[in-house]
Order: structure tokens, then sequence, then C-alpha cells
């Protein structure tokens, strides 16, 4: 693929999330990473971006909506509250928003589950570090079985929580509980959030328990098997430790290590989510090289 | 209390509360009815017992099978012990990533007097909204750190100014493992009472039979606020005995205005209408509180561990080692099955854990 064809992207934010999200652009054979920018200049974030080498500017949005030639892809990293006000400037200039926070305003998406549907929309939500991790085991059995309640449970370790994070837990808590019952079909849904203080760090962890009638050993095993298998294409440290059934009930456990980039192995939480967010993007310029041929040829 | 005269000097008025019908659901996995709140709320309020706090063991929105689903919503906990008070206040406890600022609504709509936010000891800002959010109401906040055996006195006293500064009315710890010393708990209170002005809170538990002393030990170290649960009613080997503290406050010359033999009714209504038993300090209890790990985990811990044909004893220690913290109920079947494996998780997840 020449350069020509990869698409232009800027990450807004210069958190945890927003740096690790830009070195795993500038890696990617389909993106182009032309900025990153932050909202002050001497923040951590921003400075460890500029000293990768990266491409840096500090005036937030402006920094990206006043380029001369509009991206094709912005992720937001910022937060929740802030991302209409994005989506509303960066949409008119025909950029595509891949929106890692929880702000419920794009379509949902979990990459092994509806990443076909990417193109058919212009603001796109990665949901949340614990619906990426959870989503796809839950929809494989809920596809398989009559589901009654769902519950999933994440921890992080608190140096993987940014500030963002932090400020946003209410919209972490109701927008996975959405993802659920979107991807799931059944209604009474509950997410927790565990930030853990144990040193050194706890990787990060997500728990589901299902309960509904008929569940077995023989049944659940192979689903979760191979959804997570495909969560692997992407995110190579999603890992199962325990598959449960009993009494109608299916307890399955997942911890994600990171795969290093700029975030430790701990720090599943914010790799499962980037490393979506970047399968995403990828897509959309699979997607998106047919149409402009077809445009040429016209 | 009149029945008997103080043997010390008159020192601070303490400011005792209740948590019975909050962390008491622990030990009956959430499942008190509304003759039972009724009953134990109407005689905290005739004993002058000043807070008494309702609902889910870990509080608004927790039920869950993480931490065990109440028999009650939070709304009817709520009404309930609302119309059973006449001048005790309501308190309700909330810790974030479990509730929402939803669910402090629902609180505030039954006029709650009190919300107490918590998050674990090195998590204070996980409190900042709700915190801001009963500020702006006008709602009485404290904020409290849970599990906090795993944080230095200097940090915790940092958090605590923090929640202060979030619009905390009242900061403190929780010794939700049952893990202090009192020596432990004079530090930690000492450090927190020079960070902050607000009142300062001391919440035990009895896994080692310090909870009393662990209190004295903070009141004299300035915290001026102290929980305490009727016959000690409370997760695993439960929490400090309400009707035992205040005796001996008094006796040293604190001030609680409790009436006495009304907070005995209270106590004995408690052991007769909310437990099959008071809380005692069993193996597992000892071992809990020996490996810091939250007692609330017992339950889920002898069901597993009786499931796996493992040792429960084997199980709270593994979760100590992994420095599982209050609301990491999932970790108890990866370490069952890694302790029936024979691995005690000694590979990966140690690589990953600890």
């Amino acid at each position: 693929m020449n350069s020509e064809r990869r698409l232009s992207v800027g990450v807004l934010g210069a958190g945890l999330i927003g740096v690790d999200l830009a070195v795993k652009v500038e890696r990617s054979a389909a993106l182009d990473l032309r900025l990153v920018a932050g909202r002050t200049a001497d923040s951590p974030g921003l400075k460890r971006a500029a000293r990768l080498g990266l491409p840096v500017a500090s005036r937030g949005l402006s920094s990206l909506a006043d380029l001369d030639e509009p991206l094709d892809v912005v992720f937001d990293a910022t937060n929740a509250g802030s991302h209409a006000e994005h989506a509303e400037t960066l949409t008119p200039l025909g950029t595509l928003l891949i929106d890692l926070t929880p702000s419920r305003i794009g379509r949902m998406v979990v990459p092994t589950v509806n990443g076909a549907e990417v193109a058919a929309h212009r603001d796109l939500n990665m949901v949340s570090c614990g619906g990426q991790a959870s989503v796809p085991i839950v929809r494989a059995i809920t596809r398989a079985h009559r589901i009654d309640y769902v519950e999933v449970v994440a921890t992080a370790a608190t140096l993987s929580v940014g500030r963002g994070t932090r400020l946003n837990l209410d919209e972490y808590v109701e927008t996975t509980q959405d993802a659920l019952r979107e991807f799931t079909g059944v209604g009474d849904v509950k997410a927790i959030l565990n930030v853990s203080p144990a040193r050194p760090p706890a990787t990060f962890r997500v728990a589901m328990s299902l309960i509904g009638e008929g569940l077995t050993h023989e049944s659940v095993h192979p689903l979760v098997a191979s959804a997570a298998a495909d969560v692997r294409a992407f995110a190579t440290g999603y890992t199962v430790t325990s598959c449960i059934v009993n009494d109608n009930k299916a307890f399955i456990a997942v911890e994600v290590t990171s795969a290093g980039d700029q975030i430790p192995a701990y720090a599943g939480n914010l790799d499962i989510i980037n490393s979506a967010a970047i399968r995403v993007a990828e897509r959309c310029a699979v997607e998106r090289r047919p149409i402009e041929a077809m445009e040429v040829v016209s | 209390m009149s029945q008997q005269a103080a043997e010390s000097s008159p020192r601070q008025p303490i400011l005792i509360h209740d948590p019975t019908l909050r962390d008491g659901h622990h030990a009956v996995r959430h499942q008190l009815g509304r003759d039972q709140l009724r009953a134990y709320a109407a005689a905290a309020d005739a004993a002058r017992v000043p807070v008494v706090e309702v609902g889910h063991g870990n509080g608004l929105g927790a039920s869950s099978l993480q931490a065990g689903r109440a028999l009650l919503s939070d709304e009817a906990m709520l009404s309930v012990v609302r119309d059973a008070l006449t001048t005790t206040k309501l308190g309700v406890f909330m810790l974030p990533g479990w509730g929402t600022t939803e669910s402090i609504r629902l609180a505030v709509s039954y006029d709650v007097d009190l919300v107490r936010i918590g998050t674990h000891c090195t998590e204070s800002d996980l409190a900042e909204r709700h915190l801001g959010l009963l500020r702006d109401a006008g709602v009485d906040a404290h904020g409290v750190l849970l599990m906090s055996h795993m944080a230095s006195p200097e940090r915790l006293a940092e958090e605590c100014a923090r929640l202060v500064e979030f619009g905390a009315t009242g900061v403190g710890i929780l010794d939700s493992s049952g893990h202090y010393l009192p020596q432990d708990v004079s530090t930690r209170i000492a450090a927190i009472r020079s960070a902050v002005s607000v009142p300062v809170i001391f919440h035990g538990h009895n896994n080692l039979g310090m909870a009393v002393a662990n209190s004295i030990a903070a009141a004299e170290a300035g915290a001026t606020i102290l929980d305490a649960c009727a016959r000690g009613f409370g997760a695993g080997a439960g929490n400090t005995q309400l009707e035992v503290l205040v005796p001996v406050l008094e006796r040293l010359g604190y001030d609680t205005g409790i009436d006495l033999y009304r907070l005995l009714d209270a106590a004995d209504i408690a052991a007769r209408e909310l437990m099959p038993a008071p809380p005692t300090i069993d193996s597992i209890g000892v071992v809990s509180g020996l490996a810091g790990v939250f007692s609330g985990f017992k339950n889920r811990v002898l069901d597993v561990a009786a499931r796996e044909g493992v040792d429960p004893r084997d199980v709270f220690f593994e979760l100590g080692r992994l420095q599982a913290v209050a609301g990491q109920e999932d970790l108890i079947e990866d370490v069952a099955l890694a302790l029936r494996a024979g691995s005690t998780g000694q590979r990966e997840r140690t690589a990953s854990h600890v």
C-alpha cells in the first residue's frame, strides 16, 4: 500500500490513552499520524509524545480543526463531556471520529462483533475498556443461550486509570451497561469498576457472570475460547483465566496484559481499547479504498 | 449517659455512626427485610444514636452477584428506615464504580442526612465528582478510605486532605480487613488530624479482637467520629461492638449523648431480630485479618472453597498475597482453581499480580 492511500490521523488528548494510541498509529501501515493535540504545552503526556518524536500541538481541538488539510480520522482521547463539541467541529470537515471516551454519542463498536458496520458511521464509540474485554464473550454466549442477567466486573490498577477515567466513572458504568444491552439483547445487566491500589499493580481483569437456564460447561467453554481467540487477533495479551459453569450460572474471567508500547504490562485496560480503536481505523482504511478508486474512475 | 460517672476528665465529644443496617448486611448475604430494618432503626433512634446508616453492604447500587444480591431495593431500604427515624440522622454509603450519581440522587430524594463516599485507600479522586455534587446539593458528605492498612499514614493524610478539598465534611479510614493494632491506628489518625480541620472518622473490624481498643486509640489520637455496630454485626469477625464501645468511651470521659439502657435494648433487638448468631472471631476471621483481606469475602470464599475442595484459609492467604481489595470477589474463583491445581497461582498470575 502506498503512502497516499494511508488515512491521515490526529489524536486529541495526550493522557495515558492518547500517547499510547499515537505510538500505535505510528506503527500502523494503514495510518499516517499527523498530530497529537493536547491542551497544555507543558503537560507530561505531550512532552513525552514530543520526546518520542511525534508531531505535537498544544491548542487542543483547534490545533486539529485549523489544519490546512482536514484529517481523515481523529481519535478522541479526552473525556466524555467534551466529545459532543469535538464531533460538532470535526464532522463537518469530513473527519471520521473514533471516540475513546464513554460519551455514548457515536455508534458503539466492538471490532469482533460489529466491526463490519464501521463504514456506515462518522462517529464511532469504543465503549470502554471493560466493554471491549467483555462484550465479545458475553455476546457469544447470549447468541447460543437464553440469558436473564449479565454482570461485568472490571478491576484496573491505580496507575493505569488516568484523570479522565477517574472523573468519568459514572459514564464508564452507564456506557458499559448500554453496550452489554445493545450487543446481547439482555435487559438486566450490571457493570462495576474497581480501581486497585495493589503494588506491584494488578493486571487488568474482567469477570463476567451470566445467569440462564441450560448453561453447561460443554456449550459455554468452546464459545468462550473462540470469542477470546478472535480478540487475541489484535489484543495479544487477552487471556481467559477462569471458565466455570454450574447451577445455571457461568463465570468467566479474563486478564489482559499490554503489548508494550507506551504502557506497562499490567495496563491491559488501556491496551485493549486502544488496540480495538486502531483495528477500527484500519478497517476504515480498507473500506475507504475501493470508494476512492470508484470516484477516480467516474 | 447518666448510669455512671466518667473515670477520666472530659474529652472531646464523640459522634457515634452506626452502620449496623449496612455493614451488618455482609453477615446475612444482604437479606435484611423491612421489619428487621424498621425494628432496629426505631430502637437506635430511641437510644439517641446520632446516625444510622442503611443499605447493601457495599452501599448504594451494589446489589450484584459479585458482592451478593440484596433482598430489598435501595428505595425500599431508604423508605423504611427514613420512616422509622425521628431524631437520629439517616446515612447511606456509596462506592464510585458500584453506585453512580443516579444512586445519590435517589438517596437525596429520600432526604438522607449524610452520604458517605468510599474509595480504596489511594483513590480519593474517584470521589471528586460525587462529593462535589453533594456539596452543591447541601448534603453532609463524608469521604472514607477503604482497605486503609495498604497505605502509609502520610499517604492517607494526603488523600484525606483531597477529600476535604472535594467537599467532604468528615474524612477518615476504614480498617476493612480488621488488620490494625492500636499503634497502627494512632499514627494514621494523628497524621490525618494534622492534615485536615474537619472531623476524623475511624471504622474498625474485629478480626484480631482489636476493634474497641483500636477505636479508643483513634479517639485518643483525635478522631471524633467512630463507627460501631450492634453486637458487632458485620462481615466475618464483625465490626466494633457498639454497646461496648459507647460505655467504654463514657468511662474514659468522652461524651456520646447516647442512652445506655436504650442502647443495650437496641443491641438485644439486633441480636434477636437481625442475625442468626452474633459475629465471632472464627478461624476465617483470624486468617482474613492477618492476611489483610476484606472480611466480606468470607461467605463466597467458604462457598467456593467447599466446591473446589480447598482450604478456605489458604484461599485467604493467597488473596492477601495478591493484595485483593474489597470488590474483587471474582478473584476468589481463580485463586481456588489455582489452589486445587496445586499451583497457588505461582506461575502466570504471580507474575501479573505480585
